[in-house]
């Protein structure tokens, strides 16, 4: 028998790559303030507490690259327990992405929920 | 599965093998941040929680060593460092010669050999002030807290360093500093700064700067007005009537079939620097890594 769960595994990888940074960029488009990695995790957890979709972990590398793309900008503050903060704002440059990735979100959606419904 | 958030970050470190320095350092500071933050929370809410029962939550919701390793491997795979991209080299040897001047990498190690010059002045001041302040002052009470201060610095102006290192001569090095001796009391954490053999090259890169970024400096002063003078000799003779060449109380002037040569002459010194430059850049990339990136 094939190891369906290695396969499934794999396909749930590379779905959130491309969603997380939709993601996170949407998360810190909608908050005012900058936020740093745990509290987003944590939004995430409080909004989707039934998908365990992506691991906490997996979000640090994908704001890090959203920062040297341009997209993000960050800055560290210090923190009254344990290391300084990295807490993460969306530039203008990511909100007019944001809004091109949407659309795209939106047709792949439609697409994807017509083919699915044949 | 861990007791302790180092255990972890020990666990990540080994996962993260082979992958490039500066990636890890990223990766620790990323996982310290995040496992410190929710550990402080977890006890907040639950004082009688044990730490190790706490973190095994909190893992599983971060995600193994593996998988978080593997995470940042995956992300860096798709994004480079600045300037990695360099232009399409043409093929032929002369293109490659003259391909020098649509290269970023050599316009980068040029003005980064420039800024040598007064990053390197400061450094050293910085260092001997620093060393010299902090090693006379330690008899006093106010000397400690003075000299930690400045080792701190030191770290500080590493990472600065580090980002110019990167934009400039296209070497990846760290994008988050150094927190490796946090929730200690102030005086272990001067103790552990002081014995932590990355401290002291970072000193030795600073001093080092200097010596450099002042050969760095007269060497491009010294070959640029070469082929500077070497250009302008056929305009300084026909144009303002001097002569380029002095013997005693003569001066003497170049035949007019020479100019081309003289021009082509300073052309090719400055392309053949601009290489030199390029290689330059590189080695000093390495020197940076070597001495500003723990291994």
């Amino acid at each position: 028998m094939v190891d369906n769960s290695l396969a499934t595994k794999k396909f749930q990888k590379e779905m959130n790559a491309g969603t997380a940074s939709l993601v996170l960029l949407n998360v810190l488009n909608r908050s005012k303030e900058p936020m740093y990695g745990y509290q987003i995790a944590k939004l995430l957890e409080e909004n989707g507490p039934d998908l365990p979709l992506m691991k906490q972990g997996t979000l640090y590398p994908v704001l890090r690259s959203l920062e040297e793309n341009g997209l993000l900008s960050s800055m560290v503050e210090p923190s009254v327990s344990g290391p300084p903060r990295r807490y993460y704002k969306i530039t203008d440059e990511g909100q007019s992405a944001l809004k091109e990735w949407l659309e795209i979100w939106k047709q792949t959606k439609k697409f994807v929920d017509t083919i699915l419904k044949g | 599965m861990f007791n302790t958030t180092e255990e972890y970050l020990d666990a990540l470190k080994i996962e993260m093998q082979g992958s490039d320095s500066a990636l890890l350092q990223d990766a620790l500071a990323d996982a310290r941040e995040h496992l410190s933050t929710a550990l402080a929370v977890a006890c907040e809410k639950n004082a009688e929680l044990k730490e190790a029962d706490a973190l095994k939550i909190i893992v599983d919701e971060y995600g193994t060593p593996e998988e978080t390793a593997s995470a940042y491997k995956e992300v860096e795979r798709r994004t480079s460092p600045s300037l990695k991209q360099t232009a399409a080299k043409p093929r032929s040897a002369l293109g490659r010669f003259f391909g020098v001047y649509a290269d970023a990498r050599a316009w980068g190690a040029l003005l980064y050999m420039l800024i040598a010059f007064i990053t390197g002045v400061f450094y050293f001041s910085w260092a001997v002030t620093g060393v010299s302040l902090s090693a006379s002052f330690v008899i006093f009470i106010f000397g400690l807290p003075l000299a930690l201060l400045f080792l701190l610095s030191v770290r500080g102006l590493a990472l600065l360093e580090g980002r110019l290192v990167e934009a400039l001569l296209g070497i990846r090095m760290p994008r988050r500093p150094l927190f490796s001796h946090q929730g200690m009391k102030w005086f272990d954490r001067l103790k552990a700064l002081v014995t932590d053999k990355i401290t002291w090259l970072m000193l030795v890169y600073m001093i080092i700067q200097f010596v450099l970024g002042t050969i760095y400096f007269v060497l491009i002063v010294t070959v640029l007005s070469f082929s500077l003078s070497f250009i302008a000799i056929p305009f300084l003779q026909e144009f303002f009537d001097l002569g380029t060449l002095y013997i005693g109380d003569k001066h003497y002037f170049f035949p007019a079939w020479s100019y081309p040569l003289f021009v082509f002459g300073g052309f090719i010194l400055w392309t053949i620097f601009m290489h030199i430059v390029c290689g330059i850049g590189q080695l000093h990339g390495r020197l940076a890594k070597w001495l500003l990136v723990t291994d």
